[in-house]
């Protein structure tokens, strides 16, 4: 279990986090999620005690991170910046933390394996791929088999294997009954592998929600019909509360109705169909949309060519 | 998913058998030190300065040189020891600066919140790996420079000799002792580049060059500069020195309590 109580982060006149709270429950896993420069790392970070909230606070299981006897088995962490000197290699790196605890040498080779990182163990970090990076990270969060686990882009530089691997890991992990919270701009990502959302846009907390809510509440669907007597059958379905447009020749997006509704219309009318599907709306386009007001660095196309 | 779902799936505990102790920081602090190949460089290096010089200086002092007391046969001896400080100081300001610099520092105090015990280990790990090192440093440069120095008036110092001992564990004590104030200067400021040169420019050159300056009491302040407050432990014959020994460790003391009281209270209070 996760608190975070009304945080606010300032670093001199930039808000980074304004006022948020939230609390991430066990046994399933949390997305966190907010576009760039939300506050998402720097909640993080507080919540491990890495940065001292300007106002408000972030407890793990009742405490604050400083008061545990042994923080390595309550909390497992990957930060989004580099957390290991690159001139050691990876096994002086988790041996140098395991130590700290009285934590065997077994359970560092433990970890090694589990991130598949055996090959590469005794080299220098520096040296490392981002992926092997995000590996070691991954290595170093689970290396006391922690209750809670906060992790900071997890799948940032991971290879599909790597990705399919991580979501399959986190959500053991969660069914253990354990905390998962991990950060992410990518919905897609996290609508596979969290079941509960928080969603943030400029240090402020925009969405406190389940996954299926957000998606059913936010994400509009619509059906596309791809036919040769197109024009014939827009004219039929045409009616209150439905809209059609239809991007190319041919080709039908259908919207306010179901595809089951589509279908008849069509054979009631006797008008052939080359393809009929339902659309969920863009889980990305929902989240750009709740985040709309909040995006703090808006690029722009212009002068790109 | 339901309440109901949620309250069924266990709870979760870890593992019961770890703590953070003093003991396992240490531990860890000693294998991140020698992790590291830097580490081995500089201290080798350290080893072949101290020994190198030590050896050269003896061998090439000419006769009329050759006289006074144990104290000249010290300094020809220890020039290179003396020196050496600048290669364990650098060391000492990388094993903090550099956490700082690659990030490392984030998984150190993740493990240990508390953020001191990292400071107290790292600075007990890396002065007893000195006073050991330079221990057997200053002893082996001792009778290879009384070696070659035999025959002369400065040639038959002898460990029983007064004062000679003391002398040279005088000598290690003021290595370890720039060691640690290395380190609080790094953990001070946290930047490789910005420690080094603040180490050199204040506490090796700065009491040097103001002893130029025409002030009255910048020269009675000078002695007292942390770079110079250990020059009388190293010294056979202290009746000379403004500072008594006493004096010397006191004020030893106290510019390490100074150095590590500010990087205590900045490491407690600054963001990592
Ligand atoms: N140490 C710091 N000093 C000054 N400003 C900071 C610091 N850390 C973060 N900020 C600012 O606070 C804001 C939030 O940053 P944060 O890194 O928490 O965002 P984020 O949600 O993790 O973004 P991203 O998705 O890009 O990782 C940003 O505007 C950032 O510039
Ligand atoms: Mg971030």
């Amino acid at each position: 279990m996760i608190e975070i109580e009304h945080l606010t982060k300032r670093y001199g006149k930039k808000t980074a986090v304004d006022d948020l709270t939230f609390a991430v429950k066990p046994g399933v896993v949390t997305g966190f999620l907010g576009p760039n420069g939300a506050g998402k790392s720097t909640t993080m970070r507080a919540i491990v005690g890495l940065d001292a909230p300007t106002a408000g606070l972030a407890r793990v299981n009742g405490k604050h991170y400083s008061e545990f006897r042994s923080p390595l088995t309550e909390v497992g962490a990957l930060l989004e910046a580099k957390s290991v000197h690159a001139g050691r290699s990876a096994y002086k790196h988790l041996l140098a933390l395991a130590r700290t605890h009285g934590i065997p040498t077994r359970r560092v080779h433990e970890v090694i394996d589990l991130v598949g990182l055996h090959e590469v163990a005794g080299k220098r970090v520096g040296g490392f791929s981002l992926g092997m990076g995000q590996r070691l990270g991954i290595a170093v969060a689970l290396l006391g088999d922690p209750a809670v686990l906060i992790l900071d882009e997890p799948v940032n530089g991971l290879d599909p294997d790597g990705v399919k691997w991580i979501r399959l890991l986190l959500k053991g992990l969660a069914a253990e009954g354990r905390t998962v919270f991990l950060s992410s701009h990518l919905m897609s990502e996290l609508a596979q592998t969290a079941e509960h959302l928080i969603v943030i846009g400029q240090g402020r907390l925009l969405a406190d929600t389940t996954v299926d809510d957000f998606v059913s509440g936010n994400g509009k669907s619509r059906v596309r019909v791809v036919s040769p007597d197109a024009a014939r059958l827009a004219e039929h379905l045409a009616g209150p509360g439905i809209t059609i447009a239809s991007p190319e020749r041919g080709v039908l997006d259908v919207s306010g109705t179901e595809a089951a509704v589509v279908g008849q219309t069509a054979a009631a009318h006797g008008l052939v169909l080359h393809e009929l599907r339902t659309d969920r709306g863009s889980l990305e386009d929902a989240f750009m949309q709740l985040t709309a007001d909040a995006v703090e660095y808006r690029q722009t196309t212009e002068g790109v060519k | 998913m339901t309440a109901a779902a949620m309250t069924e799936r266990p709870a979760y505990s870890p593992p019961q058998q770890y703590r953070l102790t003093f003991v396992g920081e240490l531990r860890s602090e000693w294998t991140k030190l020698w992790s590291l190949r830097s580490t081995w460089i500089v201290l080798l290096c350290a080893v072949v300065f101290s020994g190198g010089l030590g050896a050269l200086i003896s061998a090439n002092v000419p006769d009329e040189a050759a006289v006074g007391g144990a104290d000249m046969a010290l300094g020809y001896a220890m020039a290179g020891v003396s020196l050496s400080s600048v290669f364990v100081a650098v060391l000492g300001i990388l094993s903090i600066t550099g956490e700082y610099t690659t990030g490392s520092i984030r998984s150190t105090l993740s493990a240990a919140p508390k953020r001191l015990g990292m400071l107290w280990s790292k600075a007990l790990v890396f002065g007893a790996v000195v006073a050991v090192l330079f221990t057997v440093m200053v002893f082996a440069t001792f009778f290879m420079s009384q070696a070659l120095l035999s025959g002369t008036e400065i040639g038959d110092v002898s460990l029983g000799d007064e004062g000679v001992l003391r002398a040279m564990f005088g000598y290690v004590a003021m290595i370890v002792y720039l060691a640690l104030l290395a380190i609080a200067i790094g953990a001070i400021l946290r930047n490789s580049a910005g420690s080094i040169g603040f180490y050199v420019g204040v506490i090796m050159i700065l009491p040097q060059l103001a002893t130029l300056l025409p002030w009255e009491w910048v020269s009675d302040a000078v002695p007292y500069a942390p770079g110079n407050v250990p020059n009388t432990i190293a010294l056979v014959d202290t009746s000379g020195s403004t500072l008594t020994l006493g004096e010397s460790w006191l004020w030893m003391g106290i510019w390490l309590v100074v150095a590590y009281g500010l990087a205590a209270v900045l490491l407690k209070r600054r963001d990592v």
